[in-house]
């Protein structure tokens, strides 16, 4: 009772409520502007927290990363412009909604999945965080190995039409993404001696060249220029859709919460897990990818379930899981605090009076979430001839902003006229992003395993962890064959 | 002819003035330094350690000068902002960077980078030392660096790093070379995914940074073989230098440490260097500089001017030896 009294008394103070408020706005605001990433803003806010209580500065930092999680779909959905590369998966379903007219249905869709998965992402960080903690150590080299060749087999779901185009794309992915120095030899890779390429192929304006470009090509050289209205005055999500998506969302949070306990996995793979799954699962598999409401729940929910897990491997074993948990580790060290088991022996109290603050931003979430839906929603009220050159000087800044690098400008034009031959061919640009985002992952995972495993290749089963994996990888492709002969016999009759 | 006359006593006095004014300018321009925010250019992305110092440093500096701007600028190791700085132009003048080993060893590994390491800057101060540590896991059957030498002699043991290139990496391949011990790098992406594999045992030993490892070490899950700086850290007490350790296996010279420090394009002018240094030395005085230390288990720098010019080269020379013996030269 009397450590209740102390926790209350660090957290219930207005400049918490206050950090965790201008936090999770500017979070939202930030995310949803492309090319202004939620680490960015993060780190810019980092030293305005060094003068704060050490709660209310990481309240502060978590604010804004919880914000701009979500506030990645605001643009993705309206304007096909991902605010972050987590929401890149939103877009799939949410601006096909938003092209037919349900831009509210789609944002408020985001809103309510991404704040309960970030509750039960909350609670798993609270009550869990030992337990996932300890799975997490036991993911050595090989286990991340599965896990991406499991991860992998999701580009058959979202090929779109056609598995071969699918695999098509991916492989370009893969390609584009050995891009820069070899991670073992330090080789330069297809970098042409160019300095600019030695750091990899950089990944937002990649994303932002995919995606946003094409539709700005598209929309100057058809012929037809109609203005269509999103309608976000449209119909809203109303209850008994929400309930028909609550256990998607709910799959999509648990895929999350242990994609974001595994460090250095990321919220990307964890949305296009959700989605894969939920279109497997899904009576209306056909409608995935042309504004099915399910898609945008399933990516939102498996995207924002990593944000309170991503604190585990932090809080509990001092291991930052993402380059903004690494700020926050940075945050807590410049405070004095260092995060691990040590935190929950010497500092219980601040441990409590934070998670309380983390719970409250998930409320905070919901209005700021909503008040950014009406504003936002403007934007898809402008004519396209009016909004079209300001999304193109978005993307460009964007572009420039996360390097300072006019080559990174170059970049983004190049991926979007490759992203606008992909529209015209019809291969899917989803695929494209998986391999680019999981093809390093698994060659550095099994070089990994293979120079750990001093020449006994026994190491790639060697534990339970792994045989999961190679089962669900297994019985993933399998699934996916037997979907495919189906259709082809279907087409056949 | 008189018209041609005046025109060119007309010329002759502009120029004149042109003359007087641009040294009067100059005059101000160093006398009045800084006339406008210094830019910090940070060779890292956010987030880093290199980042979260720089920011804090340039907290600390901007309440003894003026508004320092940190600008993140990565790619490449760090040498890709570190040519942008070589390269100079407008602004130099008010631009700073922090560098770090990676600048030492981007040109070890790179020997055609576009500037030179030495001559194409000015080395303003050296600000914070942190050293590495020698950790094994707890599982690990080795409890000192001598048994651990051994047995290395004659199996294979794998060390983790956050990356090729990386001065945990370089220090890895320096002990490898100094103690012809059997080491396989394991590369991995940052700390945070190296950290795991080393405290499940995947791998077998590392030289990681102090503030990344110290935690586990205080909780038992890393021993703490050996600290890599020539003398012992006052906050692994007990900890031996890799020098004493491995005296007898030839490491009496082994010396790393992860250190950060300002330097500026060749030009900067020379009032403006004694104004800065003075801040800077202000700011290492300072009970917050003096607070902030502990917390990532660092020492002030100490070496200034040109003797931090020395000490870059000597760090040159030694990362250079070690990448020529481990084939990284690319």
């Amino acid at each position: 009772m009397e450590n209740f009294s102390e926790v209350m008394a660090l957290f219930l103070s207005v400049d918490n409520f206050l950090a965790i408020a201008v936090g999770v706005i500017v979070g939202v605001v930030v995310g949803a502007i492309p090319g202004l990433t939620a680490t960015m803003a993060v780190a810019l806010a980092l030293p305005f927290t060094f003068s704060m209580e050490p709660v209310t500065a990481i309240l502060l930092l978590v604010g804004i990363y919880k914000g701009g999680m979500y506030g990645g779909s605001i643009t993705a959905i309206l304007i096909r412009t991902p605010g972050s590369p987590a929401s890149a998966c939103t877009l799939l379903d949410g601006y096909p909604m938003a092209q037919q007219g349900k831009a509210k249905k789609a944002l408020k869709t985001a809103l309510y999945s991404s704040v309960v998965a970030d509750m039960i992402s909350n609670v798993a960080l609270i009550f869990f965080a030992s337990y996932l903690a300890k799975i997490a150590l036991n993911f050595g080299p090989p286990e991340y190995f599965w896990l991406i060749c499991f991860s992998l087999t999701i580009i058959v779901s979202v090929s779109g039409d056609s598995v071969i185009k699918g695999l098509i794309g991916a492989s370009l992915g893969i390609i584009v993404s050995t891009v820069g120095l070899d991670a073992v030899y330090g080789t330069q890779r297809l970098t042409f001696d160019d300095y600019n390429l030695m750091d990899r192929v950089s990944f937002i304006p990649l994303l932002i060249g995919l995606f946003a470009i094409p539709e700005v090509i598209e929309f100057y050289t058809s012929k037809v220029a109609p203005h269509i209205r999103t309608a976000v005055s449209g119909a809203s999500l109303t209850w008994k859709e929400f309930k028909g998506l609550l256990k998607t969302i709910v799959r999509g949070s648990l895929i999350g919460v242990i994609i974001g306990a595994i460090p250095g996995t990321g919220a990307t793979s964890a949305a296009f897990i959700s989605y894969s799954e939920a279109k497997r699962t899904s009576p209306r598999k056909a409608n995935f990818g042309k504004g099915e409401i399910e898609g945008v729940a399933a990516a939102e929910s498996g995207n924002n379930g990593v944000a309170g897990a991503t604190l585990i491997p932090l809080l509990s074993l001092g291991i930052p899981g993402d380059v903004i948990t690494a700020i926050i580790l940075g945050a807590f060290m410049i405070h004095g605090l260092t995060p691990g088991p040590v935190l929950f022996q010497e500092n219980l109290t601040l441990v409590y009076a934070l998670f309380c603050g983390i719970m409250v931003s998930s409320f905070v979430l919901v209005f700021v979430g909503n008040a950014a839906i009406r504003y936002f929603s403007i934007i898809a009220d402008i004519p396209k001839t009016i909004l079209l050159p300001i999304v193109l000087m978005f993307c460009i800044y964007g572009a420039y902003a996360v390097n300072n690098s006019t080559f990174d400008i170059g970049l983004m034009l190049v991926f979007g006229i490759m992203g606008f031959i992909f529209n015209r061919t019809g291969i899917a640009a989803a695929p494209f992003l998986i391999g680019f985002i999981l093809g390093p992952m698994f060659e550095d995972n099994l070089r990994r395993t293979i120079l750990i495993s001093k020449g006994d290749l026994s190491i790639f089963v060697r534990g339970p962890i792994t045989w999961v994996f190679i089962l669900l990888t297994v019985a993933s492709l399998l699934f996916a064959i037997r979907r495919y002969w189906m259709s082809r016999k279907e087409a056949m009759a | 002819m008189m018209k041609l006359m005046k025109t060119r006593v007309k010329g002759r006095i502009l120029c004149a003035l042109a003359a007087v004014s641009l040294t009067y300018g100059g005059l101000v321009q160093a006398d009045e330094w800084p006339e406008d925010n210094i830019r910090l250019v940070v060779p890292y992305s956010a987030g880093g350690t290199t980042d979260l110092l720089s920011r804090k440093m340039a907290d600390l500096l901007q309440k003894e000068l003026t508004t320092v701007v940190v600008e993140n600028r990565p790619g490449a190791g760090s040498t890709i902002a570190t040519a942008q700085l070589a390269r100079g132009g407008r602004g130099s003048d008010h631009m700073l960077l922090m560098a770090s080993p990676g600048h030492t060893i981007g040109a070890s590994i790179y020997p055609s980078l576009r500037y030179d390491p030495l001559e194409d800057f000015a080395f303003v101060r050296n600000m914070i030392n942190i050293p590495n540590v020698m950790v094994v896991p707890s599982s690990s059957p080795y409890t000192t660096v001598a048994e651990f030498i051994e047995a290395a002699r004659t199996q294979e043991f794998s060390f983790s790093s956050p990356g090729i290139g990386s001065s945990i990496h370089m220090s890895g391949e320096l002990f490898k070379s100094m103690t012809d011990s059997n080491l396989v790098h394991v590369p991995f992406r940052g700390s945070g995914e190296a950290l795991p594999a080393l405290l499940s045992g995947d791998v077998d030993v590392a030289f990681e940074n102090m503030p990344t490892v110290y935690p586990h070490i205080k909780s038992g899950k890393l021993r703490a073989l050996a600290v890599t700086s020539p003398t012992e850290s006052e906050f692994l007490p007990g900890v031996p230098t890799l020098q004493e350790a491995g005296k007898e296996y030839g490491l009496e010279t082994y010396e790393t440490y992860a250190w950060f420090g300002f330097i500026a394009h060749k030009s900067f002018p020379a009032e403006a260097m004694v104004k800065l240094q003075a801040a800077l030395d202000n700011v290492m005085a300072s009970e917050e500089f003096k607070k902030f230390l502990p917390q990532f288990g660092a020492e002030a720098g100490t070496v200034v001017g040109e003797d931090f010019r020395e000490f870059v080269q000597k760090d040159l020379e030694k990362w250079s030896d070690v990448a020529e013996k481990a084939n990284l030269k690319r």
